[in-house]
């Protein structure tokens, strides 16, 4: 499996505050990747050196075989990319926009009026496509810009929270465009989200990212399906150390982890229905007050829990 | 040099569409001229041999190219703060085109208006010389000009966090540039330190090249000199402009 996209030890300082924190990732070549994290996290920062927006502190990173900052010109005619705000000229049309971005990289006039053609009609804006941009729905200039990230095909997509601030048939449309394009052109997308829905619909493998750094890596299913097969969520008062101990300590159980911000404990095992009442008659023995319990199948949002001590919300 | 045409392009389509720059444009250089050019005009009367209209015309062309200039600014930091200049970024383009397509457009829209203020000036009694070379002249020297204004312009604009910020450290490239010059009275009559500022100042031998070249006036200074000052500052502010914008995108 070719690699298409490198990232060793990415670090980017501003000031004081460290946005990466030696960030290692690998993307292999049409495959769809999600930079899943909380708003702060460095996933802009990541997508902002990947594109050779700006240079990284220190570390290296190579798209499409040329170093992002040795070889930016390389990578600059491989790569598009949406930024997470909507990045548009309000006073020119739809056309005007798809067909400036294509002079930019010296189409001839001939292939952008097929390009633009085609994808007007793929991004469904054929009736507003000489409309001035102003007078666009959010989701609309979402398509548009997508529209313009393709215009000069592109070996690699990057996509900064593609989806943020739609509603959720404008989302919907977005995540079916994204996987149309790896199946029918075999694009290389990343994209940066901070819905684990999104990473779970869309992406082959995912990577969580805090603080700058990578905390883990795999298949959405891969990954929750590690935390156990059952989840056993336990809501309640009374909980410690040596309680959470105990319950790691069984032969049937994968892992637990405490949020005290919902006060819930959360028990990996392997069978939930069946493990249930032993779990809740252990709790009620060492004297924790339950409020609620439920058994879930684990998901991405219990993964990122795990490994970063807190739940991921939008 | 494609992507400076492209820039250039799409900076006049967002000109022509937009009625009320296309208007403000207009509007200015006319007003300058008829409320400055006849009020003062009929105190002064007369300048060196020359009428008052014919003497400030120049002037009120730097003005408007300076105006121009802080114009060429204010749109690059509009694309810089709305994140349009990324979709520039990322493109296989050199980073200069992002700011020799702005200045172009600039340049190109301060020769507009550069055209009106001549023709209401010739309307209102000015003096002008029917001299081909006289007029290639004024096309290089007030595109220069603008060019170098432009540059400190975009520099600052590269750097500035709002436009506020922008306003403020830009506020000079108005009436202060030109009171500093010898747009309204004579090098000849200035005391000795008003003198030296002018002569400090581009603005300065920009109006004087005109005044010889474009409306029979005398020049109070050699040609040779004034085109090499307008031609040298026009290289310093393109740097200036590279310098900080690179400065800026390296973060």
């Amino acid at each position: 499996m070719q690699t298409m996209i490198v990232a060793r030890a990415l670090i980017k300082q501003y000031g004081t505050v460290r946005a990466l924190d030696g960030l290692d990732l690998n993307v292999a070549s049409g495959s769809i990747y999600a930079l899943l994290g909380p708003n702060g996290a460095g996933k802009t920062t990541a997508i902002g050196i990947l594109t050779t927006l700006m240079p990284p502190t220190s570390g290296s990173a190579q798209v499409a075989g040329h170093d992002v900052v040795g070889e930016a010109a390389a990578v600059r005619t491989k790569i598009s990319a949406t930024f997470q705000d909507l990045v548009l000229d309000q006073d020119l049309t739809g056309r005007q926009v798809l067909d400036i971005h294509g002079r930019l990289y010296r189409q001839p006039t001939e292939l952008r009026r097929r390009r633009i053609a085609e994808l007007v009609e793929m991004v469904q804006l054929s009736e507003s496509i000489d409309r001035l941009v102003k007078g666009y729905s959010g989701g609309m200039k979402r398509r548009l810009e997508l529209a313009r990230g393709l215009m000069t095909d592109p070996q690699v997509l990057f996509l900064d929270e593609p989806t943020q601030g739609l509603d959720p048939q404008n989302r919907a449309i977005i995540w079916e465009y994204v996987l149309n394009l790896k199946r029918e052109r075999g694009l290389t997308l990343l994209l940066t989200t901070h819905a684990m829905e999104e990473a779970e619909a869309l992406a082959d493998s995912v990577g969580i990212i805090d603080h700058g750094r990578m905390v883990v890596e795999g298949t959405a299913a891969g990954l929750a399906s590690a935390l156990g097969a059952d989840l056993i969520r336990v809501i309640g008062t009374g909980q410690s150390t040596q309680l959470l101990e105990q319950l790691r300590n069984l032969a049937f159980v994968d892992q637990v982890d405490y949020d005290p911000n919902e006060r819930q404990i959360q028990i990996g095992v392997d069978n939930g229905s069946r493990r249930l009442a032993e779990i809740v008659a252990r709790l009620a023995a060492d004297g924790f007050a339950i409020e609620e319990v439920a058994v879930t199948r684990p998901s991405l949002g219990d993964v990122f829990l795990k490994y970063t001590g807190r739940a991921l919300r939008d | 040099m494609n992507a400076t045409i492209t820039i250039w392009s799409k900076h006049m389509t967002k000109f022509f569409r937009s009625t009320e720059e296309l208007g403000g444009l207009l509007l200015q250089p006319i007003l300058w001229v008829v409320l400055f050019g006849v009020g003062m005009g009929s105190l002064v009367g007369g300048v060196e041999g020359s009428d008052y209209m014919s003497f400030m015309l120049p002037g009120i062309l730097a003005l408007t190219a300076l105006g121009g200039a802080v114009g060429g600014g204010m749109s690059l930091l509009d694309e810089r703060l709305r994140g349009i200049i990324k979709e520039y970024l990322i493109a296989p383009i050199p980073r200069l085109s992002i700011l020799l397509g702005n200045a172009a457009s600039t340049t190109t829209k301060a020769l507009f208006q550069a055209a009106v203020v001549l023709i209401v000036g010739a309307l209102m009694g000015a003096k002008l010389s029917f001299n081909p070379i006289g007029w290639l002249a004024l096309i290089v020297l007030l595109s220069l000009f603008t060019l170098g204004f432009a540059g400190i312009a975009l520099a600052v604009a590269a750097r500035s966090r709002s436009i506020m910020g922008y306003h403020g450290m830009i506020f000079l490239f108005n009436l202060p540039l030109l009171f500093a010059s010898n747009a309204l009275y004579p090098l000849s009559s200035m005391p000795g330190w008003v003198r030296t500022i002018a002569l400090i100042n581009p603005t300065t031998y920009l109006i004087d090249a005109l005044r010889a070249l474009t409306f029979g006036g005398v020049a109070a200074l050699p040609l040779l000199l004034s085109f090499s000052v307008i031609l040298l500052f026009a290289l310093l502010g393109t740097a200036l402009a590279y310098w900080s914008f690179q400065k800026t995108i390296r973060g």
